[in-house]
């Protein structure tokens, strides 16, 4: 009997479908048959009325399902993995779905998906996603409490309600509870240390630089454009062309792949430069990326919090970056970074595979010969590249084993990653200590925000050289062959554009756009206890502890119910248009039109009487028609509302009679 | 009824017994209602139903959970979902507050069989109430209410004894708008319902009579009109005058009068010295048969006699001292 009447189980499928998008974008294709295959299944059953499922076949579509699930993850143990068994399971649970518990229990985690979807992304799109979601929720939960009302009842209900007057009724609902909902948000307390551990792995996959660097891997990030890291800076910042952002250093070279050294990682940092001098103040806002660097100007001065400043001046934190982070930094750019190199780390600066490139080996000892001095010698490469057809260009070739051999004598047609591995090479045959640098250049500055958005394609690879009396200094090889690199950014010194829509004007627009995603990780993605504690600084109250959150919150809730209350009070409800009424109305009007004006007050069969008196050759429909309205009104068995209505509708008094 | 069942299963130990405990509250604080009857603000009760009770757990989970993670968008569609919730507590309250109980009648009815109360109900407000239901422990009836509209939940209780029974305690309830929260009101209601004997299956043939009941030609009751009295709990519905009642703003009814020249007597003493309630079974059977064959019949009782006449003024009249029999 609890049965939720035809097509009400069309809109919780149309809420768990909703719910289901950002899901579904990112699921592997069999998983995604399989979550829709029920799902389908169920529409085409309650408009065709098929039979329910037997047991057996439901049962044996639930293995089925559940073996595409694992095979196409392989590993569980994922958010997404663990988010599309919920989603499949409750595509599943939609086959046998015939009763208004079983409805209610899918609408209900339906919303429980949609708040899943906010530990993948909390763009500032995402409200928009789970605002409709909430909407389609309360319309079908309506319409099921509504079925369920009258579960035990077989006659229809008199009040119709279309499903667009349930659809403005849960809009103003939503509407009237966000005040509340706001409250709660911004004073309700939160946790200053989590309660249960949050899992390494959140995102559908780890991005920005990696571990390692081999031709090719900073030429793929080169296609995405999403945000990496936003800067504000405190002050004056540096220019465009001087924003090097240091991040995983490299010291071990096997013949195509640059990788970390012991040194690099495991020491902290030995001298520290002073914070008295430093140049650059300035807060990154780092999109999550799953892995552990945090970037910066030369050279920071400490660390922030749960992150290690090495030796060579990474920042490495403890935990990889899963949320949104931000962090603040002091940068010294005037400062030597190891006047004296120790021997153990000169020979890993040194450290090159035996017989490779012999060509270029070569070349460097020639060249050598001629320039003793070692930054003599570096200028000498930097001008060979400079002045030589070297392309800067997307379209490198792949490289052999002797890749700086190929490169430098054929190819000739890299990105920085070719110029950087090459140029270290070289360096390092001439015995001059050099470490690959990779990390994003440059930026976009906002001007409305006031900050820097560095986008992933902003990615670049640089080396340093250990020269003696100056330390470690930057050289960027890539520079010398298109300086429009460092001065317009990575895009702008390409010839063409990377797809169809990719135009100057086109990014421009983009990169101003961002400052409503960053305003809105600013405002709501980063808030939380530190910012809470400082809500009320303007008020003199420096901290808030959370019970006084929790008695502003009280109040807070107090005026709100004050103001929505008698608001919430007064709403009328979905389809509050009583047909009776209506058709009443409209036969007093057409008396009125005839020359007969009734006073509100009478009833009905008074109102009768004096019309038949004024329009006596009309009195017998008149008198029908107020013997219909008060039988539908009064008696216990009331003929059907149509019969008013078509009473009225034929009713055409005459106007000469009166 | 096959619905009876499922509101009985329906509540679970604590919720009867908490059920039961308010019933006493209600019962010794307000007692039975006086109708018309206007549900007010402290007649009603609102409580989260079983699925509000779910509903409001997954809530707290995704609160939680938002906390732990320091997710702000879970917290916030959290926040924004037991704020709606809230509001639909507001919403059930008002769907009910102001109904007027004006009136509880039900048609008199036969030992097992089952009585329908008619609760009418006026809702005087300009918004529509919807999908109010009366509960009772037996029966569930639900309707909508129109703008200054009237309607009726028509409650069944199935007579066990004959007399006068009273209708058991009822709610009338809403889920509305979403069937998280539950409000209601509980009704101790004054209305009864007469409950006639239960008329025997194989009742001797009818004493004194020269027709036998083979003659049973005339179907129906009198149809002669002999005026009108005001409406009855008990009267056919079919005979309320309704052009009359509406003009005088109260329910009248027709009588009728079919009169007949045979009759036979029945009478309580000649039944000799069976059991009561099988005697008043059996002239119960009597009395139906003569109406049915239009055989004016006349009826003594101890202490009580009625001349032969027929219709169902008469047929009601004799009933009524069968059921009030002995009390």
């Amino acid at each position: 009997m609890n049965d939720p009447g035809r097509y009400t189980i069309l809109w919780v499928i149309a809420t768990l479908c909703l719910a289901l998008v950002p899901q579904a974008i990112s699921m592997p294709l069999p998983v995604l048959i399989a979550t829709s295959l029920p799902l389908l299944w169920r529409v085409g059953s309650e408009i065709n009325r098929w039979k329910p499922l037997p047991a057996l076949v439901r049962h044996g579509a639930t293995a089925l399902v559940l073996v595409t699930l694992f095979v196409s993850y392989g590993d569980m143990s994922g958010r997404r993995a663990a988010v599309s068994l919920l989603a499949v399971m409750l595509a599943l649970k939609m086959i046998e779905c015939y009763r208004i518990r079983d409805a209610r229990f899918v609408v209900c985690f339906s919303l429980f998906l949609c708040a899943t979807q906010f530990l993948f992304a909390q763009g500032v799109l995402m409200p928009v996603y789970a605002g409709t979601t909430v909407i389609l929720a309360l319309v079908t939960l309506a319409q099921l409490q509504r079925s369920e009302a009258w579960a035990y009842e077989g006659t229809p209900p008199a009040v119709k309600a279309s499903w667009l007057s349930e659809l403005s009724f849960s809009l103003r609902l939503v509407a009237l509870a966000v005040p509340v909902g706001l409250a709660l948000f911004v004073l309700f307390p939160r946790l200053a240390s989590p309660l249960w551990g949050i899992p390494d792995t959140t995102l559908d996959s780890k991005s920005g630089l990696t571990d390692s660097m081999s031709p090719g891997s900073i030429q793929s990030l080169f296609m995405d454009d999403s945000p990496a890291f936003r800067v504000e800076f405190d002050g004056a910042a540096p220019p465009v062309s001087q924003l090097y952002w240091r991040g995983p250093i490299f010291w071990y070279f096997d013949g195509t792949t640059w990788e970390g050294g012991i040194y690099g990682v495991n020491a902290t940092a030995a001298d520290e430069p002073g914070e008295g001098e430093a140049g650059w103040d300035y807060t990154v806002q780092i999109e999550p990326n799953e892995r552990n660097w945090l970037f910066a100007l030369d050279y920071p001065t400490s660390a922030p919090e749960d992150t290690t400043l090495t030796m060579d001046f990474q920042l490495i934190r403890d935990q990889p970056i899963t949320q949104l982070l931000q962090y603040r930094i002091l940068s010294n750019p005037n400062f030597t970074d190891m006047p004296e190199l120790i021997s153990a780390l000169r020979a890993q600066a040194l450290d090159l595979p035996e017989d490779s490139n012999p060509r270029t080996r070569q070349l460097v000892r020639q060249w050598r010969q001629q320039t003793p001095g070692d930054p003599e010698f570096v200028q000498r490469v930097l001008d060979h590249f400079n002045r030589e057809p070297f392309h800067y260009s997307l379209e490198a070739p792949l490289l052999g084993r002797n890749s700086v051999d190929e490169f430098l004598f054929d190819t000739r047609t890299g990105f920085c990653e070719h110029y950087a591995s090459t140029f270290a090479v070289m360096m390092r045959m001439a015995g001059i200590p050099t470490r690959i640098v990779t990390g994003y250049m440059g930026g976009w500055y906002n001007r409305f925000g006031n900050y820097v958005l560095v986008r992933q394609s902003d990615a670049h690879a640089w080396t340093e050289v250990w020269l003696p009396g100056k330390g470690w200094t930057r050289v960027d090889p890539t520079a010398a062959v298109s300086p429009l690199r460092v001065q317009q950014g990575s895009l702008g010194a390409l010839d063409s554009p990377r797809h169809l829509l990719d135009y100057e004007w086109m990014r421009g627009l983009r990169n101003r756009a961002d400052i409503v995603q960053q305003r809105w990780n600013d405002w709501v993605v980063e808030y939380g206890a530190v910012r809470q504690a400082q809500l009320f600084a303007p008020l003199g109250l420096d901290k808030m502890t959370p019970a006084m959150l929790v008695i502003v919150l009280a109040i807070a809730l107090a005026v709100f119910s004050a103001i929505v209350f008698p608001i919430v009070l007064r709403i009328k409800g979905p389809g509050s248009k009583d047909p009776v009424k209506q058709a009443w109305q409209k036969f007093l009007k057409r008396l009125e039109k005839a020359g007969f004006a009734s006073s509100p007050a009478k009833g009905a069969l008074e109102i009768a009487e004096a019309a038949s008196l004024r329009l006596p050759s009309d009195s017998n429909d008149i008198n029908r028609i107020a013997q219909i309205y008060t039988r539908i009104r009064y008696a216990p068995d009331p003929p059907p509302i149509a019969e008013l209505r078509y009473a009225v509708h034929e009713f055409r008094p005459n106007k000469n009679a009166g | 009824m096959t619905q009876s069942t499922a509101i009985v299963e329906e509540k679970s130990g604590i919720g009867q017994r908490f059920d039961s405990w308010l019933l006493e509250r209600v019962r010794r604080r307000r007692g039975p209602a006086n109708l018309p009857f206007t549900l007010e603000y402290r007649h009603i009760y609102v409580l989260p139903t079983s699925f509000g009770v779910g509903f409001g757990v997954l809530l707290a989970l995704m609160v939680i959970g938002g906390l732990n993670f320091n997710n702000n968008m879970t917290l916030m569609l959290g926040f924004l979902l037991a704020a709606i919730a809230q509001l639909t507590t507001l919403l059930a309250y008002r769907n009910l507050v102001g109904i007027r109980i004006e009136a509880i009648i039900a048609r008199p009815v036969f030992v097992d069989e089952s009585a329908g109360f008619r609760v009418m109900l006026r809702n005087p407000e300009e918004r529509s109430r919807f999908a109010v239901r009366a509960v009772s422990p037996e029966s569930v009836d639900c309707s909508d209410l129109g703008p200054q509209n009237s309607g009726q939940l028509e409650l069944q209780q199935i007579a066990v004894r004959r007399g006068w029974m009273p209708m058991d305690p009822f709610r009338i309830e809403n889920s509305y708008p979403l069937g998280l929260f539950r409000a209601w009101s509980v009704i101790v209601p004054q209305a009864r319902c007469l409950v006639y004997p239960k008329p025997a299956l194989h009742p001797p043939a009818l004493p004194q009579t020269g027709r036998g009941d083979e003659g049973a030609a005339h179907q129906g009751e009198g149809e002669h009109f002999h005026g009108l009295r005001e409406f009855q709990p008990g009267d056919p519905l079919r005979r309320i005058a309704w052009r009359t009642s509406a003009r005088h703003q109260k329910l009248y009814s027709r009588v009728m009068e079919d009169p007949r020249e045979e009759a036979c007597e029945l009478n309580w003493y000649l039944l000799g010295s069976g059991d009561t309630e099988e005697k008043l079974s059996i002239l119960t059977a009597w009395i139906l048969r003569a109406e049915r064959s239009q055989i004016p019949y006349s009826l003594e009782m101890p202490g009580e006699a009625l001349p032969a006449e027929l219709g169902e003024e008469h047929r009601d009249a004799c009933l009524k001292i069968l059921a009030l029999h002995g009390s």
